[in-house]
């Protein structure tokens, strides 16, 4: 019986030795691990990218490891723990002043001034994030802009014209109202006329405080200013769309949709960026995309992008920058336009057909023309915590359950806090 | 103890043989759990740059942190509603299940269903059941004619997360239980029948007692498994961004160590819960001595 | 009433209550199932029937050529196999010293055991891989070395496994030793020949739970493997929660999540015959 167990045992052991994927050899290539978050259609993508790469340089072998957004975080915190970090990753940008200001990445700097045309034709906007008083470690990838997605079969059955460029933050709130609806009578709302997101900042609200005048964190990052006048006005235009309107369901009632009312046909409009796009292809009623609305102050939208980053503790940062350098190449941002998820960094292919006649037929140059008035999601070291902060203190005043004005004022002098911890 | 069996003379050897995995593993766990844990708990570490000394400073910030002390409460009370509902209910089951009937095997599989599937699949079907506009048991509710009822509400939220949770783990007990209910002797049973005992007298004569070993275990094991809750009450009850309405301590100590850069004070918050289930631990073992009926 | 009446009103109410909670319990998976059915576009749709059913989402989930489920699959049964015989083996070891034999220090080391079932894994990960980053075992590309630190620890028993069998253990008759003893059978020899083979039941429970969990574990395989394609089923297929975020595609998550679940319950619906046996053993006369 023993033996009998050792054997299985012994021959199980076998099995997964023979199991997992050829043995490599020592010797040979330069291999490099590029390690980022995505879906298996990236994964598919960003295995072309590599194969295209690979095939310009031989002698290097990229292994693309993607894991889902959760996941990796938790995977890439554990490898840099323990010393053993991926040569490249992917980053989101306000997360970089975490990794950057903790001296785990390579500066780039020297490769930049001996090769200054790699950031050229790049949009200047998406490469401020990275600028450090040192110089760039990392650089962006791809963008993504928010802009305002409708539902187009709604607007026709109400008789409701587009959204139009210029419209403004009271159109929003009277065009919301006009397309909310009980159609079946049962005293319970089934179709509302906008849905965003309040927990993060990127989705809807602080397009909206710059749009009035405000601003989020002091320049220097030591105060957070979503309490200023300015910004009051917002969170009243908001907490009135939700509980005086009811134009606007609340959390729990979008938790219902999956927390997606938009794409679940309960919503006529949305706030979000273009990596909605691929998935919202599916939904069974016609959509397109419209600017932000303007506010007293102007129009605003946000912009973030991800970006990659190389690892200091890599043992070949030279072909790592070769990498990098691909992913921001014509053809690397071409096969990135393919994927539909996000807007590429290089000008000349966002506004080529890669990107603006994607099989996905709707406006995708509003996403570039949004540009022209966005500003950089902030940036700071903290962001995470900050961020939790301010979403988990205002998550009862959107369920109904707290009231607006002191709530936040208490999660203002707590994000401060929070500031003057990673100062 | 006095039970026991007293190895004889070379007979040490295998004991030890026999034991050496278990030792193994408790010099790694030890190490790689319980000690690291700790000394982490003593230092400030972002995960990024090397750990630097912190001393008794996380575990004095628990005591002043809002956060951390509601979800401590909300763990309390959960584990207070989820403990007693799993054992009861699935010794219920059981007893149910160990009965001569038809169908037996298809029935098991269908209780112990919710023990296999990922919470994040399941999750979102009990969120269709919970809706407050859209969901199933209040458009139930409402064709009886009652008001619908706001189940994933700050204040409703607890009791529908345990109702899931107890749900999903219902499977795993009944498991324990029909196990320890098959050790029991039919002797046992025929004698009473002789002795004319009728099912409950049987049930509580016999049967209660001999499966104590079993509630022993299922009593401890659900209390370690309701203080480190974490996928169910997270799907159900997180709204956008990550925050969840019923926070509990290992979703705190996931948001400290993974995203706040602060391994040093989830660390911190583990030791201290740690520190409560061993209490409670200790509390069992007691009354396992006075009350635990071995063969 | 007589006592076949008795019995049958005894069987109704079994069954009532079974068939009661059976359904409260299987409800949400037929949902699952009926929604990997479902189109995308009705992916919210409040009826249990798919108008029109579709195959879609199964084709989608087999399509992405850089997922290979087979891969996937062997994966996933090669590991959570091998975790379940380690566990199995070692616990059952580990369990019949702690249950039947008599020795100093004995419930001291029994706490320690039960101690470090109560640190939340998020905190004990990183540790964990340092120690087996110290040990040369970690991001080695090399196949068995890169999967040692996902089994061997099934080798050196566990707290979990080593508690449930020993309370096993304490319930089976001492006569039983005793007698063993009287016949001269050796410490080892009374583990094999009277232990092991009684506690069926128990080991089959302790099978179900290792290979359920070690088939869930998501943290492990995500860490010490390479991703996808090269690592289990469960990582391999929450590459797909991202794209739910992407919107859309919850059909797609539930189509995986029904082919990820498929082999546990198929596992689980073979290995329950035990308790079956089990009862046998002990002789059911009713």
């Amino acid at each position: 019986m023993a033996k009998r167990m050792v054997c299985l045992v012994l021959t199980i052991a076998a099995l997964v030795l023979a199991a997992c994927g050829p043995q490599r050899t020592p010797t040979g290539p330069v291999e490099l691990t590029m390690m980022m978050w995505g879906d298996p259609a990236e994964l598919t993508v960003w295995r072309q990218i590599v194969a295209d790469f690979e095939a310009a340089n031989p002698g290097i072998r990229v292994n693309v490891e993607v894991s889902d957004w959760d996941s990796y975080w938790t995977k890439l915190k554990t490898m840099l723990a323990g010393g053993t970090p991926p040569d490249v990753f992917a980053i989101d940008a306000p997360l970089y002043p975490d990794y950057q200001s903790r001296g785990v990445l390579l500066n780039l700097q020297p490769y930049i001034d001996a090769e200054p045309q790699v950031l050229e034709g790049l949009y200047p906007i998406t490469l401020e994030a990275y600028k450090t008083p040192e110089g760039y470690f990392g650089l962006p990838r791809d963008f993504q802009t928010i802009v305002v997605f409708y539902n187009k079969d709604m607007f026709d059955a109400a008789g409701i014209p587009y959204p139009q460029p210029g419209w403004t933050y009271d159109d929003l709130r009277e065009i919301a109202k006009r397309l909310t609806k009980d159609t079946n009578g049962d005293g319970i709302i089934d179709q509302y006329g906008f849905y965003a997101d309040l927990w993060d900042m990127e989705l809807i609200w602080s397009e909206a405080i710059w749009a009035y005048g405000g601003d989020i964190l002091s320049p220097d990052h030591s105060r957070t200013l979503i309490n200023s006048p300015e910004a009051r006005q917002v969170w009243k235009l908001f907490y009135d769309m939700i509980f005086v309107d009811h134009s606007w369901p609340d959390t729990t009632t979008a938790a219902e949709y999956g927390g997606d009312p938009f794409l679940a046909g309960a919503a006529a409009m949305t706030t979000i960026g273009h990596w909605v796009v691929p998935g919202y292809a599916e939904a069974g009623f016609r959509w397109d995309v419209a600017p932000m609305p303007r506010g007293p102050a102007g129009q605003a939208t946000s912009v973030n992008s991800a970006g990659f980053v190389i690892a200091k503790a890599t043992k070949h940062p030279d072909e790592a920058w070769k990498f990098l350098k691909f992913v921001l190449s014509a053809d690397g941002q071409k096969r990135l336009a393919e994927l539909g998820f996000a807007c590429p960094v290089l000008r000349s292919v966002a506004e080529s057909p890669a990107f603006l006649d994607q099989p996905v037929k709707v406006n995708h140059r509003v996403f570039l023309d949004s540009l022209q008035f966005a500003r950089m999601k902030p940036v700071f070291k903290g962001y995470e915590e900050w961020s939790a902060v301010v979403g988990d203190g205002l998550a009862p005043v959107w369920a109904g359950e707290a009231e607006l004005d002191p709530t936040l004022d208490a999660v203002v002098a707590e994000a401060d806090k929070v500031l003057a911890a990673n100062r | 103890m006095e039970y026991g069996l007293r190895p004889l003379g070379r007979e040490k050897i295998w004991l030890w043989l026999l034991l050496a995995p278990t030792l193994v593993g408790l010099i790694f766990g030890a190490f790689g759990s319980v000690l690291a844990t700790t000394g982490l708990s003593l230092m400030e570490w972002d995960l990024l740059t090397p750990p630097t000394w912190a001393g008794l400073r996380n575990y004095v910030e628990l005591f002043t942190n809002e956060r951390f002390l509601r979800s401590l409460s909300n763990t309390v009370k959960f584990s207070a509603m989820y403990v007693p509902g799993v054992v009861v209910l699935s010794l219920f089951v059981a007893v149910l299940l160990n009965r001569p009937i038809r169908g037996v095997s298809l029935f098991r599989t269908c209780y112990f269903l919710p023990c296999v599937t990922s919470a994040v699949a399941t999750a979102l079907v009990w969120n269709l059941i919970y809706g407050k506009d859209t969901g199933v048991l209040n458009y139930l509710l409402t064709r009886l004619g009652l008001r619908p009822v706001c189940w994933l509400c700050t204040e409703n939220a607890l009791y529908s997360v345990v109702v899931v949770n107890i749900w999903g783990a219902i499977g795993e007990g009944m498991i324990v239980f029909l196990a320890g209910l098959t050790a029991i002797p039919r002797e046992y049973y025929e004698a009473a029948e002789i002795d004319g005992a009728n099912r409950v007298q049987q049930f509580f004569r016999i049967t209660l007692p001999l499966i104590t070993p079993s509630i022993f275990f299922q009593t401890l094991i659900s209390t370690i498994n309701a203080f480190q809750a974490y996928d169910y009450i997270y799907m159900l009850t997180r709204r956008a961004g990550g925050e969840s309405t019923v926070p509990v301590v290992v979703f705190s100590i996931y948001r400290n160590a993974w995203h706040f850069s602060n391994y040093g004070g989830a660390s911190a918050q583990a030791i201290e819960l740690t520190v409560i289930v061993a209490a409670l631990m200790a509390l069992y073992f007691w009354l396992e001595k006075r009350f635990v009926v071995y063969e | 009433m007589g006592k076949r009446a008795q019995k049958r009103l005894l069987d109704l109410v079994t069954y009532t209550w079974l068939a009661a909670g059976a359904v409260l319990m299987v409800l949400p998976f037929l949902w699952m199932i009926s929604t990997s059915f479902k189109p995308p576009a009705q992916q919210f749709s409040k009826s249990l029937i798919p108008d029109p059913p579709t195959l879609r989402n199964y084709i989608e989930l087999f399509s992405y050529r850089d997922i290979h489920f087979p891969i996937l699959f062997l994966n996933s049964t090669l590991i959570s196999g091998l975790i379940t015989v380690g566990q199995l083996l070692t616990c059952a070891m580990g369990a019949f010293c702690f249950a039947v034999v008599r020795f100093k220090g004995r419930d001291l080391l029994f706490t320690a055991l039960l101690l470090t079932l109560l640190i939340p894994f998020h905190v004990t990960l990183i540790p964990q891989f340092i120690i087996f980053k110290a040990l040369h075992l970690v991001g080695q590309r090399a196949p068995l070395w890169g999967t040692v630190p996902l089994w061997l620890p099934a080798f050196w028993g566990g707290a979990f496994g080593t508690f449930l069998l020993r309370q096993y253990f304490l319930t089976i008759p001492r006569d039983l030793v005793d007698a063993a003893r009287v016949d001269g059978a050796s410490l080892p020899q009374i583990f094999w020949r009277v232990y092991l083979p009684l506690a069926k039941p128990a080991l089959a429970a302790l099978a179900i739970f290792t290979f359920q969990g070690a088939w869930n574990d998501l943290l492990h395989p995500l860490i010490y493997m390479p991703a996808a394609p090269n690592t289990t089923l469960t990582v391999g297929l929450s590459l797909f929660q991202t794209q739910m975020a992407h919107g859309g595609k919850f059909t797609v998550l539930m189509a995986g999540a029904f082919v990820s679940i498929l082999p546990l319950v198929l596992v689980f619906f073979f290995a329950q015959r035990q308790f079956i046996q089990g009862i046998a053993l002990t002789g059911v006369k009713r």
